[in-house]
């Protein structure tokens, strides 16, 4: 199969994802038991006033009515209108997008820039100290609980230090270079919040597979042609171990997602998350279908970019 | 005959002290939610609140005991029956230049009977006809019918929109006010940025007539956004805001009162917490049953455990101690006393079985969001097994609690008023039958007779006579059960001093003469 080939096929693979999650998203949100007009308007709200709230939303149309005219939509790039904000979905998400790529993006590059020395440590020192080590940071690492991590972290590098701000993305009034240092300062809580959330299974995951990598025959065969350790260790070994690794980091991204809706709500961080959080609770049908939609499609994206990194570490891959 | 009843005008509270004059300071306030909608006639939660009342005025304000006291209004009441009016001042201008008139009062009054927005001031109109500027500074409401309230109400929660702004924009139900070409204030600040999920910059208005001296004291107000009130309270606590907006979670409030650097204000609350027992079902239809439930809880011990002793005794009335011109002292609180409780399930008709338990079970609706009563829904329901009354918990998420409130689907229903200031605006909603918050279900015609009475009358004395009447009625027969009036606690930075609290989460220390009356502490 051609590498272009491969690629097509992932693509159309991703569109379907995509179909599906968007369809998913549109039913389950209509199953919900609350009702959009309750959930943002005052208890004196007259029945008249309601239907004609949910005249206003489209919620007043037959299901698959509504249905048809999103896809409608859709298929125009048009997201829709938001419920309680009266300004359109895509307006309201980009606000707030790049906060959350660039909390998951650094946080995704500390997992790994962090997870695999870690992974390659453990492994090459396995049932000695630095091994049992690793194992214990990495299994407490998995049982954390971000909003009890981001307080701690705040309570000691931001009140008792003073090292770091409390909340928020940047400074008020700062500008030119002091505005990216404003940025860099306030992103270095979350960011190692998120981290240390992801790192454990990471790390575990970087030693499980390394250690089955450096019992296999080529590795023995290498050993015994007098290749330095290091170099099987670093060149050989860890380039197999890293394929599940790389799959993991596709399937974390889910996870990245989910823990940056509850690191953005403690940091007050404006990222993507939080306004889920607050779409949810004001059943903002349009925000939170809008929402879901882009978080499928850089899902299904960072998954074919891993498939593509997959092809590139594991011939074998694209040829089947 | 017809009632006069015009509102003696009353000058604005002293703040006190010295009057410092404007400065440079920024006034840094944190809040737990972004704003969701700029239209102040949409707009429901509290930063929309906040934020849009410190740009669009309110024709009235409230005192500590729920009565109206001038804002943008300075005189207010009844022409006739079915006449209402408010005379403005004439000192209040737009900050694009444009002088604040009665024909902007009119206009917004109109629009939202109009266009039917989702807010509260909505709601309150079911009376309203129309509004006519009578000249610049007299506005005329006429009444579908005799409503003793709808001055009151509509002047207090209705802001006043630019009509040269909102008008040419077309519905105000949908129109979002997003500051696509900038806003336009009355009010001490002007919004200037916006930065979505983190804070939001509001710069003075050099001319604003409700404070001393006239100009607003910090230059600058930005409320920032901080989703989890832990981190809000760090913020604090590092100086990174100066004051928190909304009130503080009862188990933060001694800790915080115990810090350096941090006082705590406390606001009346206009509230209540209760619950409603849901008369459709045929149990909760016997007053006996309701009676024994109302026993069945101790009350005491909710406030001094769950409420850290920061919650006071209605005396199970609707009629609040805050609302000092209606509260009576001689309708006093359920007992507690689960042997009574048997005592009155037995004469309902019940025997309980040997496991001393009477064979009904009774589910219990609460929202989860609402961590102070989650807490208390156990004690009543632990309560209430001493009393042999099976109580199931059903505690949901918001929206699906909100549904099934809606729907009618409980036996007890458990929640709470963040301000139920006018009696008879409350007992309409809560007691008449179809009233939006009737959770009862309740349709008594003496009860019914009795607010329809007192919705007609102008006469504060015979309005109170008669609305203490109605609450006895609501106490004896347990027609709802008033658990409690949380006082609120804001903290503030001890660098900062000035702010004049008002009764309310909504106004209390961010009231629009609060925030231009704060300075720099001496």
């Amino acid at each position: 199969m051609s590498f272009a080939l491969f690629i097509v096929r992932r693509l159309g693979r991703g569109v379907l994802t995509i179909w599906f999650a968007v369809t998913v998203t549109f039913l389950l949100l209509r199953l919900l038991p609350g009702d959009p007009a309750l959930a943002v308007a005052s208890p004196n709200m007259t029945d008249e006033a309601r239907a004609g709230l949910l005249a206003q939303y489209g919620l007043d149309k037959p299901l698959p009515v509504q249905y048809v005219l999103y896809m409608g939509q859709l298929l125009q790039g048009n997201l829709g209108t938001s419920f309680t904000q009266s300004i359109p979905v895509l307006d309201v998400l980009l606000q707030r997008l790049p906060w959350t790529l660039l909390l998951t993006a650094t946080a995704l590059i500390l997992t790994i820039a962090i997870g695999i020395p870690l992974g390659v440590l453990a492994a090459s020192s396995k049932g000695r100290f630095w091994d049992k080590l690793v194992q214990i940071v990495g299994v407490t690492g998995q049982s954390l609980f971000v909003p009890s991590v981001g307080i701690v972290l705040l309570f000691v590098f931001g009140l008792n230090l003073g090292w770091f701000p409390i909340g928020g993305a940047y400074d008020q009034d700062v500008y030119g270079l002091e505005w990216y240092g404003s940025v860099l300062s306030h992103l270095v809580l979350p960011a190692i919040s998120l981290t240390l959330i992801q790192l454990g299974s990471y790390v575990l995951t970087m030693r499980a597979t390394l250690i089955d990598a450096l019992g296999d025959d080529y590795i023995t065969l290498a050993r015994a042609n007098g290749m330095p350790y290091r170099r099987i260790l670093w060149k050989h070994a860890l380039r197999n171990a890293l394929l599940p690794a790389t799959t993991l980091i596709g399937l974390q991204l889910g996870y990245l997602v989910g823990g940056a809706v509850l690191t953005e709500t403690v940091f007050a961080y404006p990222g993507i998350g939080r306004g889920i959080y607050e779409a949810v609770t004001q059943l903002d049908f349009p925000v939170l279908q809008g929402a879901f939609l882009l978080l499928a499609a850089t899902v299904v994206v960072a998954n074919m970019l891993t498939d593509i990194a997959y092809g590139f570490l594991d011939p074998r891959v694209k040829a089947s | 005959m017809l009632a006069l009843a015009a509102c003696a005008p009353q000058a604005p509270e002293d703040t006190g002290g010295g009057n410092p004059e404007a400065g440079s300071d920024t006034l840094t306030i944190a809040t737990t939610t972004d704003v969701v909608n700029y239209n102040p006639l949409i707009g429901n939660s509290r930063s929309d609140y906040w934020i849009t009342n410190l740009m669009y005025p309110h024709l009235l304000s409230i005192a500590d005991d729920g009565s109206k006291e001038p804002a943008l209004a300075t005189k207010w009441g009844y022409v006739d029956d079915t006449t209402g009016f408010y005379e403005i001042r004439d000192d209040f201008t737009w900050s694009d230049g444009e002088p604040l008139t009665a024909e902007d009062v009119a206009y917004t009054m109109n629009a939202v009977k109009q266009d039917a927005p989702s807010g509260t001031f909505y709601g309150q109109m079911a009376n309203f006809e129309s509004a006519e500027a009578v000249s610049d500074t007299r506005v005329e409401v006429t009444l579908s019918k005799p409503d003793s309230s709808i001055i009151d109400e509509i002047g207090f929660w209705g802001n006043v929109v630019p009509k040269h702004v909102f008008e040419p924009a077309g519905s105000v139900a949908e129109f979002a006010n997003d500051g696509a070409g900038g806003w336009v204030s009355a009010g001490p600040y002007l919004l200037t940025d916006v930065q979505v999920g983190q804070s939001y910059t509001m710069e003075r208005v050099d001319d604003y007539p409700l404070v001393e001296g006239g100009t607003p004291i910090p230059a600058k107000v930005v409320y920032r956004v901080f989703p989890d009130v832990n981190t809000e309270i760090l913020a604090l606590q590092s100086g990174e805001v100066d004051v928190i907006a909304n009130a503080l979670p009862p188990a933060q409030v001694e800790q915080l009162r115990n810090t350096d650097g941090i006082e705590v204000a406390e606001v009346p609350g206009l509230g209540y917490a209760h619950m409603v027992y849901n008369m459709d079902n045929p149990d909760l239809a016997k007053l006996e049953v309701r009676q024994a439930l109302s026993q069945a809880a101790d009350y005491e011990t909710i406030r001094d455990v769950v409420l850290q002793g920061q919650a006071v005794s209605t005396g199970s009335s609707p009629l609040m101690p805050v609302l000092s011109a209606y509260y009576d002292d001689s309708i006093t609180e359920y007992e507690f006393d689960t042997d009574k409780a048997r005592e009155l399930m037995e004469k309902a008709g019940y025997t309980a079985g040997p496991d001393g338990m009477f064979p009904v079970t009774f589910r219990l609706l609460y929202s989860l969001q609402d961590s102070v009563t989650s807490q208390w829904v156990q004690l009543v329901k632990d309560s209430a097994a001493e009393a042999g009354i099976a109580i199931e918990l059903q505690g949901l998420e918001r929206n699906t609690y909100l549904a099934k409130t809606d729907e009618g689907d409980y036996d007890i229903y458990a929640g709470n008023f963040a301000i139920m200031d006018d009696p008879v605006t409350n007992f309409t909603l809560a007691y008449l039958p179809g009233g939006a918050i009737n959770y009862t279900h309740v349709d008594d015609p003496e009860l019914n007779d009795l607010i329809a009475q007192a919705s007609v009358t102008n006469d504060t004395d015979e309005k109170v006579s008669i609305m203490r009447e109605a609450a006895k009625i609501v106490h004896d027969k347990v027609y709802d059960n008033i658990m409690y009036t949380q006082n609120l606690y804001m903290a503030y930075s001890s660098d900062w001093d000035g702010f004049i609290v008002k009764p309310s989460e909504l106004l209390s220390i961010v009231n629009p003469e609060s925030v231009a009356s704060a300075h720099k502490a001496e």
